[in-house]
């Protein structure tokens, strides 16, 4: 049962209050969003977007003219833009926001939810989106909407400018309409596609490819404002221009022409859609029980969502319900979570101090500012950075080869120099207040001397390998 | 019996696949041959990389894409200029390019067809192992597969002992640590844990030691030649590559879909050089879920398609060669009207180039990796053997 703790949070750490209800614990967390408690820089989506727009308009508009002829200087003046903009700084202050709350924060099991949404809306690596913007995506589109309905969290994640980028809605035109017609431009299926493959219905829902063109069709006009000088880091809006005319059938389902709120029709009846319910609450299943979730895990979480019209908070209280009754069965942690959890219930140093977290945009970052980044990096697992659109595996056989345990073990012997207590008692002690079976992990404990090889091999147990 | 370093030394549990007879090259004393995969992902635009000549329904349909410089291959097809390496090798009937082919998938989906790219089914997310695990499996191919990549992709999954490279920064923990988890692990039944903890256990140094640097397409292709070259190294390689899904600004001679070709080409450059006279018995190829749409779409882009082309290069092939059934680009040859139409079960060419490379006949692996498909055995189209 002590395994709960890990599987739906980061473990309790030695001098948190061991929870006496672990369900009540876990549930209590979830109706509200808790502000950060992070006391450096949280800047804004729409500040971030402005240095992005500062970065590709200087870098586009003004140094490659400016240096065509010399491509050393222009390197040098396009590295100066990258500091001055903050390119190399923004996402490792986004990663300490986000691993400050899992690791001091008090619901850790919102943030546990928290990742969960950021990856099943996952913006992948594109762009400089990582650098910018997908950390404050995370933070102002997913995680205020993690106590709204699932409607409301794909509305307002379709409309966003890091979602329409990322997925190039802005490049789609109805050919139909006033600006298609002129134009001779057409649409772009890449956004309309993935809405109803890896956010809502799944291809088990079997739309056809007239199904997404119709989609598309719908999502024709949403898209960033384009100016000379902010380039595409403009606003979402509405262009009624580009939205193709008519009717739109979908999944059998007639649509009238209703402009933006076509959209919102649709979704509507997505998130309604048999699927999508099956779809998400088997996802959740497999990101906190198992990689085969069965029917009785996937039930209650349908059940909840039909009871209560997809309303978020009570549907994470009944996977956290569902995760309970199924403690026994455990699940391998993606690398992220297993750092957090490390650092967590062993108390050790991984954040940067605010102060230290100061950027200047003169130079490159300091070291330390970047190390978050570098360690997830090696770990193979940095979150704001899967590869493409659905976001980072939850299968464990994607988390283990040679290379991917290799820096497991390389990662937990050097996290023992930041603040390990040495103290075979004092380790025991976190050890019981997290483990089911906690005679088994002593054994592996004492059979090592030096420090970090005692925590390489408690950290790399099958019990702290599974949760 | 074939006694290679590593199913030699591991013993245990995996000893059991080791009792069949072992018909691979090693055994006879022949020259080993490589078989290295490299997985495109994303969909790989094939009349981009291998496009067709003065095709009037290509330049209409992609103003904005047409290669204004390609290589020429016959008088059907050229290159694009990122890919002379492979130019280079057609010239010593060393490339080979398949087009108008496909996995049997008109999905459209990355994922779904990725899925099956790797597992060679037909049903999304069915499999759980890849088909060149289980052609290694059927031809008892064992600890002989290695991937470049942090994760170990489905395609080699199906096979034990499976090797993966890409160099870490920082030192292992003492071998008892080592030790003592491997034990651990098999007393829990994590017997994947378990093998990957043995082979951890057996790396050479020098695998270790490459740190920082060592972790671009060029290094770890130079690396794999090395491994590769080893009497008792692997004789199976996977790399992957992606961001091939150019949507918008995909560009022409330069460009997004152009820098990701050169990537490919790097990697058989690099391998080309540093395996030597072992390229002669060695074969590259490619893999991807898709092609793209033939038409650009409102982002001087491409959607996703069906048909594309694999590329080929390495000693084994037969000869310079065009390999095609080639459907044609009007309206009514297309694909649901937007696709390069596939004309050939891509799959039938990765069954034979195993077949090939493992000694062994298409007929066992057909049974063995297809489920008894009706594949068309390509290997005197396409090999040398």
């Amino acid at each position: 049962m002590k395994s709960f703790f890990r599987k739906v949070g980061f473990g309790i750490g030695l001098d948190e209050k061991l929870p006496t209800d672990p369900l009540k614990w876990a549930q209590s967390q979830l109706d509200n969003v808790e502000p950060f408690t992070w006391k450096g820089s949280i800047p804004s989506e729409k500040e971030m977007r402005k240095k992005f727009g500062e970065f590709i308009y200087g870098d586009r508009k003004i140094l490659r003219k400016k240096y065509k002829n010399d491509k050393n200087k222009y390197e040098g003046e396009k590295n100066k833009l990258r500091h001055k903009t903050g390119q190399k700084f923004f996402e490792n202050n986004e990663l300490t926001i986000r691993h400050n709350e899992a690791i001091n924060g008090k619901s850790p099991v919102f943030e546990r939810f928290w990742h969960f949404w950021g990856n099943h809306f996952a913006i992948s690596e594109k762009d400089y989106l990582a650098e910018y913007s997908t950390g404050p995506y995370q933070r102002e589109i997913i995680r205020p909407n993690m106590v709204n309905t699932f409607e409301q969290m794909v509305k307002d994640v379709s409309t966003s400018w890091c979602m329409i980028h990322h997925l190039d809605n802005s490049e789609s035109v109805g050919p139909l309409s006033k600006w298609g017609i002129k134009s001779r431009e057409t649409i772009n299926e890449n956004h309309a596609r993935e809405l109803l493959e890896l956010h809502t219905i799944s291809p088990q829902a079997r739309y056809s490819q007239e199904d997404v063109i119709q989609m598309t069709y719908v999502m024709t006009g949403w898209q960033h404002k384009w100016d000379r000088k902010r380039l595409e880091s403009g606003d979402i809006w509405f262009n009624y221009e580009m939205h193709q005319p008519n009717e739109k059938i979908i999944l059998g389902k007639t649509y009238a022409p209703d402009g933006k709120r076509e959209l919102y029709n649709v979704i509507k009846d997505l998130v309604n859609h048999p699927n999508c319910k099956k779809f998400i609450a088997t996802k959740l299943c497999r990101h906190f029980i198992t990689d085969n979730p069965t029917k009785d895990m996937i039930n209650p979480i349908v059940k909840t969502w039909e009871k209560t019209d997809g309303f978020l908070p009570e549907i994470h209280k009944t996977v956290v319900k569902t995760a309970l009754d199924h403690s026994t069965t455990s699940k391998f942690q993606q690398p992220e979570t297993w750092a957090l959890q490390i650092v967590r219930m062993f108390g050790l140093y991984w954040i940067s101090k605010p102060d230290r977290m100061k950027y200047d945009f003169k130079k490159k970052p300091t070291d330390s500012q970047r190390e978050i980044e570098w360690m997830l990096e090696e770990l193979g697992h940095l979150p704001y950075r899967p590869a493409q659109p659905n976001g980072w595996s939850d299968f464990e056989e994607d988390w283990i080869s040679p290379e991917l345990i290799i820096r497991r073990l390389i990662f937990a012997s050097k996290m023992a120099n930041r603040g390990l207590i040495r103290d075979d008692n004092i380790i025991r002690a976190i050890i019981r207040r997290n483990f089911n079976k906690p005679e088994k992990i002593y054994k592996l404990l004492d059979s090592q001397k030096d420090y970090k090889n005692k925590l390489a091999i408690v950290c790399n147990s099958p019990d702290m390998l599974k949760a | 019996m074939n006694c290679t370093r590593r199913n030699f030394l591991i013993g245990g549990s995996a000893s059991v696949f080791l009792t069949g007879i072992n018909f691979s090259s090693k055994a006879l004393g022949q020259n080993k041959k490589n078989l290295i995969v490299i997985s495109l992902r994303g969909g790989m635009d094939g009349l981009t990389a291998v496009p067709v000549i003065g095709d009037k329904n290509l330049k209409k349909k992609r103003k904005k894409l047409i290669l204004e410089e390609t290589l020429k291959l016959n008088s059907d097809f050229a290159l694009h200029p990122k890919l002379h390496t492979f130019h280079d090798l057609w010239k010593n009937d060393q490339a080979t390019f398949v087009h108008a082919t496909s996995i049997p998938y008109t999905g459209r989906s990355h994922f779904d067809g990725q899925n099956l790219m790797e597992s060679g089914g037909k049903i999304p997310y069915k499999e759980k192992t890849g088909w060149l695990g289980r052609g290694m499996m059927a031809t008892n191919q064992i600890g002989e597969g290695l991937a470049l990549t942090l994760p170990l992709p489905l395609l080699l999954r199906g096979v034990p002992l499976n090797d993966n490279y890409y160099p870490a920064k920082g030192s292992l923990p003492s071998k008892t640590v080592l030790e003592t988890l491997s034990s651990s692990y098999k007393e829990n039944g994590e017997i994947n844990l378990q093998m990957i903890m043995d082979i951890i256990q057996k790396r050479p140094l020098s695998m270790m030691l490459a740190g920082k640097g060592g972790r671009n397409h060029r290094s770890l292709a130079k690396e794999t030649a090395k491994l590769l070259n080893l009497n008792n190294g692997p004789s199976v390689a996977v790399f992957d590559l992606d961001g091939f899904d150019t949507h918008a600004a995909q560009g022409s001679n330069y460009g997004r879909h152009a820098d990701h070709l050169k990537e490919i080409n790097d990697i058989v450059e690099e391998l080309r050089k540093n395996l030597g006279d072992s390229f002669n018995h060695t074969l590259i190829l490619t893999l991807t879920e898709f092609g793209r749409t033939i038409k650009q779409n409102g982002g001087n882009g491409t959607e996703h398609g069906w048909g594309s082309a694999i590329l080929m290069a390495g000693g084994l092939l037969k000869k310079a060669q065009v390999h095609t059934d080639w459907p044609g680009l009007k309206n009514k040859d297309l694909f649901e009207g937007r696709d390069l139409r596939s004309t050939l079960d891509s799959r039938a060419v990765y069954l034979s180039a195993m077949a090939v490379c493992f000694n062994t006949d298409p007929e066992k692996l057909r049974r063995n990796v297809f489920w008894k498909e009706q594949l068309p055995d390509l290997t005197s189209t396409l090999f040398t053997s």
